[in-house]
């Protein structure tokens, strides 16, 4: 009897589940004005429609996200959608834990999706792993009030230039002309991908799980030695040297007049600039004599994992179908400064009249500056326990800035403890072929 | 004295009585160290799904890894420098707390509310304390601009973290060495008085050998918390950094595990600072513990 009733009560809490079956969960690791914009647009697709209901949960950054999604997983307790960010992209391609969205969204018009955001996340086979969702880029920022201060009208676009204005900068009493914090993404990703270098062999690891690291002997080591002797000159300054204790802190709250920082800060530094000086941005400078590459996408995308009831993948597919609306992209970009990276909200920018608002200001020179000439290196990066290597660089890179070894010293060791990470990964998926 | 069967009159209800804690320590504890043992033999894809018995490859690598010894030799500077001086501090407050001086009575009570400050806590207001712009030092950064620079220079980070240590440990070990010294009969004091010894001869001769119990429990509960327990201020104040300065092995193992997805290393070095630290252990109770008089 006892028995006969505990059947059917799971068999009711069963029918009962895959009759609202299309709640789905969606992880995100974003946080201020990003994580307002993300449940703005939850709220809006909760609203818009009456059959799913999407959970938006924030994890509290990208790494934190990506831990719990790996508990989660083992535990088969995972969500359907999560927002992963670039450095892990082969860590999920091999995990076994996603599907391609390519894969289960085949009518979408992905490439509608500019070849710089494709190049990062699509199979050899061209086809799209993820969906680009929050995608930034490296951008230079400038305080033009501070500069015009000091008597610096153009703003300068190769690293010559920006040093030159550092130097009026500090000349004339400024005590940080320029900012940042050192990040691998920012002094070495961004920077080898717009001056044509590989960071590592057989193409950035698109080629196979056997590449090796080779940034410590690319023009990137002279342009991080640079950035060691201009730190000891007092033109450029780390997160520590700063009162505010963070590069974009710094910036924007006037301490530091140039930085590089991706776009998705955008929003955060006009707020701050409000009514107190004038924001400039304009894509990263050059060193002279390089041609300009693209920069790459940065920021992250949304992968489907694996392991969901049909209910709940088409739940998923509908969220990923209304976040890709072009007026929800806007809406986006508007309120946070990432790049919307599909030609047809491009269209649309420039179709809405409000083209030259200060609101997508990041969209047009996030875009050019993606959309310059690519080379077989500037695709983006494919190695494995990419997220642990960007934290040896800034180790080691930590150790040059603070006069501990010298910048080749540094790189030379993160070379080799990146190597080693490789080889742990390359034996970790033994006889996988990338995908 | 009362014989334990008279306590309980079921022999099965002490059992019972523990079980609900037992079975914590052994899912949250024996569980994974036992997982940690077993994973340090393969090497473990991150999502799982595929897992290689690799032997002893993994210790291979921890071992022949100048990262982890150096996380090694940090973590033994912090315990011995760290420990000592968390049990030093709170010895010198409770042999003074325990002198009738003024403002002992509240001193006894002020010094032990920072036990219910969390270590994460404690991090995060030390940060502050000690942030070269704004923090007590920031006076010193003004007439000697850069000498302080804890976000820089990887031993002005180490102090920090060794002083927030400190701070934290006072609280625990002054109650313990307090209840030591109060035990002490007031007429030891009195015999040696007369006998002509003024209060430092007293301290040394009479005070500190009768709480040597007290001293030595301290001493292995800081040398063996002082390994884990640094983690908290870590991941709040330093990050492991500037340059890995305070990247000890407790930070390593989480770093590797979490951020690198290295499940195979930090379980590899979780097992290996796992025996270090009953190692250590052992051999206080061997070299030290046997010689502590327990009668008075």
């Amino acid at each position: 009897m006892k028995i006969s009733i505990l059947a059917a009560a799971a068999a009711l809490m069963a029918g009962a589940c895959s009759a609202q079956a299309a709640n789905i969960e969606f992880w995100y690791g974003n946080t201020g004005p990003v994580e307002s914009a993300i449940k703005a647009q939850c709220d809006a697709f909760n609203a818009a429609q009456p059959q799913h209901k999407v959970t938006c949960v924030g994890q509290g950054s990208y790494e934190v996200s990506m831990q719990k999604a790996i508990a989660a997983f083992r535990a088969k307790n995972h969500p359907v959608l999560i927002q992963f960010f670039d450095a892990g992209t082969l860590d999920l391609m091999l995990s076994n834990a996603v599907v391609p969205v390519q894969e289960i969204l085949p009518d979408v018009k992905w490439d509608n999706y500019i070849a710089g955001a494709r190049a990062y996340y699509e199979t050899s086979g061209g086809k799209l792993f993820a969906q680009p969702y929050n995608a930034s880029t490296l951008l230079f920022y400038t305080n033009r009030t501070e500069l015009e201060k000091a008597g610096i009208t153009q703003t300068p676009t190769t690293w010559e230039e920006v040093i030159n204005a550092a130097r009026k900068l500090k000349a004339a009493g400024h005590a940080c002309p320029f900012v940042t914090d050192g990040d691998t993404w920012r002094v070495l990703e961004q920077f080898s991908a717009r001056h044509g270098l590989p960071i590592a062999s057989r193409h950035n690891g698109y080629d196979g799980l056997d590449a090796e690291y080779v940034f410590n002997t690319t023009f990137a080591a002279k342009h991080l030695q640079n950035l060691v002797d201009w730190r000891k000159e007092g033109l450029v300054k780390l997160n520590a040297d700063t009162k505010a204790g963070n590069y974009t802190a710094a910036f924007n709250a006037g301490e530091c007049a140039m930085m590089e920082g991706s776009s998705g800060s955008y929003a955060a530094s006009t707020k701050a600039f409000d009514g107190k000086y004038q924001l400039s941005v304009n894509m990263a400078p050059m060193y002279k004599g390089y041609d300009r590459h693209n920069t790459l996408v940065g920021g992250a995308s949304i992968y489907v994992m694996k392991g969901h009831d049909q209910a709940q993948v088409d739940g998923a597919k509908a969220f990923l179908d209304f976040l890709r609306k072009p007026e929800q992209q806007m809406a986006f970009t508007a309120a946070t400064g990432y790049v919307p990276v599909t030609n047809d909200v491009l269209e649309a920018i420039n179709n809405s009249g409000d083209a030259k608002a200060a609101k997508y200001a990041t969209a047009a020179i996030g875009i050019e500056s993606m959309n310059q000439p690519p080379t077989a290196d500037s695709r983006g990066i494919r190695l494995g326990f990419y997220v642990q290597f960007r934290e040896i660089f800034m180790e080691e890179t930590q150790k040059a800035y603070g006069g501990q070894q010298t910048m080749q010293v540094s790189l030379d060791n993160a070379k080799k403890r990146g190597d080693e990470l490789l080889r742990r990964f390359e034996q970790t998926y033994k006889g996988v072929k990338l995908p | 004295m009362t014989s334990e069967s008279t306590l309980f009159s079921n022999r099965w209800l002490p059992a019972l009585l523990v079980a609900p804690f037992m079975l914590l320590i052994v899912l949250f504890f024996y569980v994974p160290i036992f997982q940690a043992f077993y994973w340090s033999f393969f090497l473990e894809q991150p999502f799982g799904g595929g897992s290689m018995f690799v032997g002893l490859d993994n210790f291979a690598r921890v071992l022949s890894d100048r990262e982890f010894w150096q996380a090694g030799w940090r973590t033994i500077l912090f315990m011995v420098t760290g420990s000592s001086l968390a049990v030093l501090v709170p010895l010198i407050l409770a042999v003074a707390a325990d002198r009738k001086i003024r403002l002992s009575l509240p001193a006894r009570n002020v010094l032990v509310w920072p036990k219910g400050v969390a270590g994460a806590s404690i991090g995060v207001v030390f940060a502050f304390v000690f942030n070269p712009f704004v923090g007590i030092l920031a006076p010193l950064n003004q007439a000697f601009p850069g000498i302080w620079a804890p976000g820089i220079d990887g031993t002005d980070a180490f102090i920090t973290l060794i002083a927030a240590h400190v701070w934290g440990g006072i609280p625990f070990n002054f109650v313990i060495l307090l209840a030591g010294l109060q035990s002490i009969p007031r007429t030891m004091h009195q015999a040696a008085a007369m006998d002509g010894a003024g209060p430092w001869r007293r301290i040394f001769d009479v005070q500190l050998p009768l709480i040597m119990p007290q001293l030595f429990l301290t001493l292995v509960l800081e040398f063996t918390e002082s390994v884990t327990s640094a983690f908290a201020l870590i991941d709040t104040i330093t990050h492991g950094g500037p340059g890995g300065a305070t990247t000890l092995l407790v930070y390593k193992i989480y770093k590797d595990g979490f951020s690198g997805y290295d499940l195979s290393g930090a379980s590899t070095q979780t097992a290996i600072l796992m025996v270090f630290v009953i190692l250590l252990t052992a051999a206080q109770f061997v070299f030290l513990g046997r010689r502590i008089n327990y009668e008075r």
